[in-house]
């Protein structure tokens, strides 16, 4: 376990170390962070020039979201997607054996190789934005909504890179597709906005089918706290340990079955 | 304790041979594989456009053997070398052993362990270096990737350091340390390659063309490495490879591989001798000469003015010389064993026109699959 | 200029047969513009029915689904990928090779995008009227709207082509900055009448939008087929500037490209 985490803050410490090495880029990716989050609040603005709650979320409920929203988008790219991306990468070029040849568990190594740390600032910003709408509306952050929210967005991210892993080995069959990403991003454009906009069978659908909801308004529904923004009630977080258990335990079968189908193994 | 009869001596690492938690006998082979094989099932498809639709709805597979009941042992800090065409079965064979793949047959036992388990213990003492793909990380400086590596196998610092401090001393790598692996040449990152899969010292090497697309001097300088590694460390190394040189250079013992069958296992010196007893003459004459037979006296491998070169048998060579010598009137005459590569050649060009041959008897002897060569 | 038709022939057919071939990947990529006008079609109808008159800036539910079905089709007729491309092209040396050639570049990136919007075709119009069998959208084009509006729509993908390939020739001058697709997109995103109807924005961005070209490319095709703007002289004014737009595109270019190759010659070759 130490030596995981030795092993983890090794990759992350080698990223920012060469951060340097790109510092335009930096400031640029920088300068978008802001552009993107603006981008939502403009589009908040439009929305409740014309209106001033739907379905009980008021422009601060949309806020908090819009910034949970941002806080996921950031962390999947600092460290899920360039380690899936690098994953597809290496069963391409056949480079994956160089992982299989390690003296470490061959999953735990893909998931924590790349790390993109200026996307911290997409965090950041969420981050800030959220707690700036939850202030709006409760003027206070109480305790136990924190405490959910982050259960909830724990949970969030151990579904975000079940999913995102599992796209990833389907690379082992569909090894052309590598713009199967989009698949992700597509689906969670839905979750934007929070998913009360939606009829109810879609609503369903994002929630028990495909666990949108889990990763965007339910977090979101947590922090503000108040009644009619939780979804799935106060039993939330354990419902999404649930998922989260069962999608990570998925996952993990999956990329084994993976790998033993690579090296020829008999099923 | 003296190794088995058949075995050439060579030279014993100055350091004892590296003893792994399972002390190993030395009477025991480090590598032993016996019958194994490897068949992938593999879609079939013919270019067209019908074709491509029909591959839609029903796919045609094909059972390639790739590694057909290979079987063969390795004493502890002998380098091998496995020669064969592309498609032979080097790499596959190499990716078992290395626990890359499964076999669909046989078995083999590396160290005391079976590769396919990919036991922990068993990967931190081998190292697999593919000349063809790079392991290193393309954006970062080489020192970093070196760094990563030492933490992945868990090298004790001071030990990290003073080999590290070896390799680069050996390999001459302190320019390029620091710089981005993206911007190296190839020799250099070669060197880097190489570096990176000594810093935990593995017992056991598999070099899957380490020299391939480098100029000549960085090869030559390579293989220079590589041999003092297997004095210095007593390293076990299997080396597959296009070059010739690198074989010559590097192996007493070769494995020659075709179409995933063991053509012939055992000293270089003898795998001329048993594949192609033949000598090639060349005469290099005063004088022009027409009409006169050449073809009689052996198989003419070129004539250009005044330069004719012939291939005769070897029981023949003394004779043809004479003959030649007293017929025509010579400026110079050599007597020349082939080259290597023509007879390795000639062999894969035997075998498959002798059809299919049953594969070589597993032994540690010299051997010669019943089919190839032809002529004896 | 025959020979440039024949260069551009041989780019299309090529084009054609590339994006079949990787039909797989750009069906995934064709989604998006699927599910984008999708969701926005959910928040605003719901934003529609928190009013009594159930409408948004004169755009009752069925409007929107309306509105938002011709954002699928008009988003796909304007896809346009150089804002993005160009800095990559330029760094990878990529574009070196395509200067060499006796044509422009910009023909073989027109021939790529015309490809790419043939091929999916195919899978986009089910998909559209499946979107149309599930939520009712509120036509009230007359036909000669809907004549009117199908070549507005065909402007506005030509428009969305050159002013956008304008604006990544500033790759020439920065080929690190890969932010100016985003950007372009973005701007495109809600000036254009994408994100929201026009009429839907607050007056600041509203006046801001009607000095833009955006509102040409997306937010007037779309409003004149689905029968917002009833008068011909409206309609046939607003089919002037996308003509006026896409001129001055054309002449913007020539402009640019001398300078970029300049630049580009002095600086990479």
């Amino acid at each position: 376990m130490i030596r995981a985490l030795r092993l983890l803050s090794l990759y992350i410490r080698v990223s920012v170390q060469n951060l340097a090495a790109y510092r335009f880029d930096l400031i640029i990716r920088t300068i978008m962070s802001f552009v993107h989050i603006s981008a939502e609040l403009v589009g908040i603005w439009t929305i409740f020039h014309n209106t001033t709650n739907i379905r009980g979320w008021t422009a601060w409920h949309f806020l908090v979201l819009a910034g949970v929203y941002r806080m996921v988008a950031g962390g999947i790219r600092m460290f899920i997607v360039p380690n899936v991306r690098k994953l597809m990468e290496d069963i391409r070029n056949g480079t994956l054996d160089f992982v299989l040849l390690k003296p470490v568990n061959a999953q735990f190594l893909v998931s924590i190789r790349e790390f993109v740390v200026w996307r911290i600032t997409d965090v950041v910003l969420g981050l800030a934005v959220s707690l700036f709408g939850c202030w709006k509306l409760t003027n206070t952050i109480p305790l136990q909504a924190t405490a959910s929210f982050f259960v909830l967005m724990l949970a969030a991210c151990v579904i975000l890179y079940s999913l995102w892993l599992s796209l990833g080995v389907l690379c082992f069959w569909f090894v052309r597709i590598d713009n199967i990403e989009m698949v992700f991003w597509n689906v969670f454009e839905a979750g934007r906005y929070p998913i009360v906009i939606y009829p109810p069978w879609v609503r369903n659908m994002l929630t028990y089918v495909i666990p949108l909801a889990f990763i965007t308004t339910i977090p979101a529904g947590a922090l503000i706290g108040d009644d009619q923004s939780l979804i799935l009630g106060r039993t939330a977080p354990l419902i999404a340990i649930g998922v989260a258990a069962v999608s990570f335990a998925a996952a993990t079968w999956f990329f084994n079955f993976g790998i033993r189908r690579y090296s020829g193994a008999s099923a | 304790m003296t190794p088995p009869a058949t075995h050439r001596g060579h030279p014993r690492a100055h350091s004892p041979p590296p003893i792994g938690p399972d002390n190993m006998p030395l009477s025991m082979p480090q590598i032993a594989v016996n019958q194994l094989s490897k068949s992938f099932k593999v879609a079939e498809r013919e270019g067209g456009f019908m074709p491509a639709v029909r591959s839609v709805f029903r796919r045609k597979y094909k059972q390639v053997q790739a590694v057909d009941a290979v079987s063969f042992t390795v004493e502890p800090a002998e380098i091998v070398g496995f020669l064969g065409p592309n498609g032979a079965g080097k790499t596959t064979t190499l990716k078992m052993l290395s626990g890359l793949l499964h076999p669909t047959g046989g078995t083999a036992t590396v160290l005391g362990h079976t590769p396919w388990r990919r036991e922990a213990a068993y990967l931190q003492r081998i190292s697999m270096l593919m000349g063809q793909r790079s392991q290193l990380a393309w954006d970062l400086p080489a020192m970093d990737s070196f760094m990563v590596h030492a933490a992945v196998y868990r090298i004790p610092a001071a030990q990290y350091k003073s080999t590290l401090d070896e390799l680069v001393a050996l390999l001459e790598l302190e320019p390029v340390l620091k710089k981005q692996v993206r911007t190296l040449s190839l020799g250099e990152r070669m060197k880097c390659e190489i570096c990176v899969s000594l810093l935990h010292r593995p017992s056991v090497l598999f070099l899957d063309e380490p020299t391939i697309g480098v100029d000549i001097t960085m090869q030559a300088r390579i293989r220079e490495f590589i041999r003092a590694y297997n004095r210095e460390h007593g390293a076990t190394i299997i080396l597959t490879s296009h070059y010739m040189a690198d074989v010559t250079a590097l192996c007493k013992r070769i494995i020659v591989i075709d179409h995933g069958r063991i053509l012939f296992d055992g000293e270089l010196e003898r795998l001329s001798d048993r594949l192609a007893p033949f000598k090639v003459i060349k005469i290099d004459l005063s004088a022009d000469v027409t009409n006169y037979d050449f073809a009689a006296r052996g198989e003419v491998l070129s004539s250009t003015g005044r330069k004719v070169e012939l291939r005769v048998p070897k029981g023949s060579a003394a004779a043809v010389t004479t003959r030649l010598l007293s017929d025509l009137p010579v400026l110079d005459l050599t007597i020349e064993d082939p080259p290597i590569e023509d007879v390795i050649g000639r062999a894969f060009l035997d075998k498959s026109a002798a059809g299919s041959a049953p594969a070589a008897s597993p032994s540690n002897s010299d051997t010669v699959a019943a089919g190839a060569g032809g002529r004896t | 200029m025959t020979h440039v038709l024949r260069a551009f022939g041989a780019f299309l057919r090529v084009g054609i047969g590339t994006m079949i071939q990787y039909r797989g990947e750009i069906l995934l990529w064709a989604i998006w513009g699927l599910v984008n006008p999708a969701v926005l079609y959910a928040l605003w109808s719901a934003a529609a029915q928190t009013h009594e008159n159930g409408e948004v800036a004169g755009y009752g539910r069925g409007e929107f689904a309306a509105y938002f079905f011709m954002m699928m089709i008009v988003g796909h007729m304007t896809t346009a990928w150089d804002t993005y491309e160009m800095g990559y092209l330029i760094r990878s040396g990529t574009m070196s090779p395509k200067l060499l050639r006796p044509v422009l570049p910009i023909w073989e990136a027109l021939a790529s995008n015309l490809a790419y919007k043939l091929v999916t075709l195919v899978f986009v119009v089910p998909m559209w009227i499946l979107f149309a069998l599930i939520v009712r959208p509120a036509f009230h084009g007359a036909p000669w709207q809907v004549a009117l509006g199908v070549v507005s729509v065909l402007l506005a993908g030509a428009m969305n082509f050159v002013i956008g390939y304008c604006v990544a020739l500033i790759a020439f001058w920065s080929p690190k900055l890969d932010a100016t697709g985003e950007v372009f997109f973005g701007v495109g995103m809600f000036f254009g009448g994408r994100f929201s109807p026009l009429a839907a924005l607050p007056p600041l961005l509203g006046s801001i939008a009607s000095l833009l070209p955006f509102r040409w490319m997306f937010a007037f095709p779309a409003d004149l087929t689905i029968g917002r703007i009833n008068h011909p002289y409206e309609a046939f004014a607003g089919l002037a500037m996308q003509t006026a737009w896409l001129v001055i595109g054309i002449v913007a270019f020539r402009l640019i490209w001398r300078s970029a190759v300049k630049r580009y010659t002095a600086v990479s070759g």
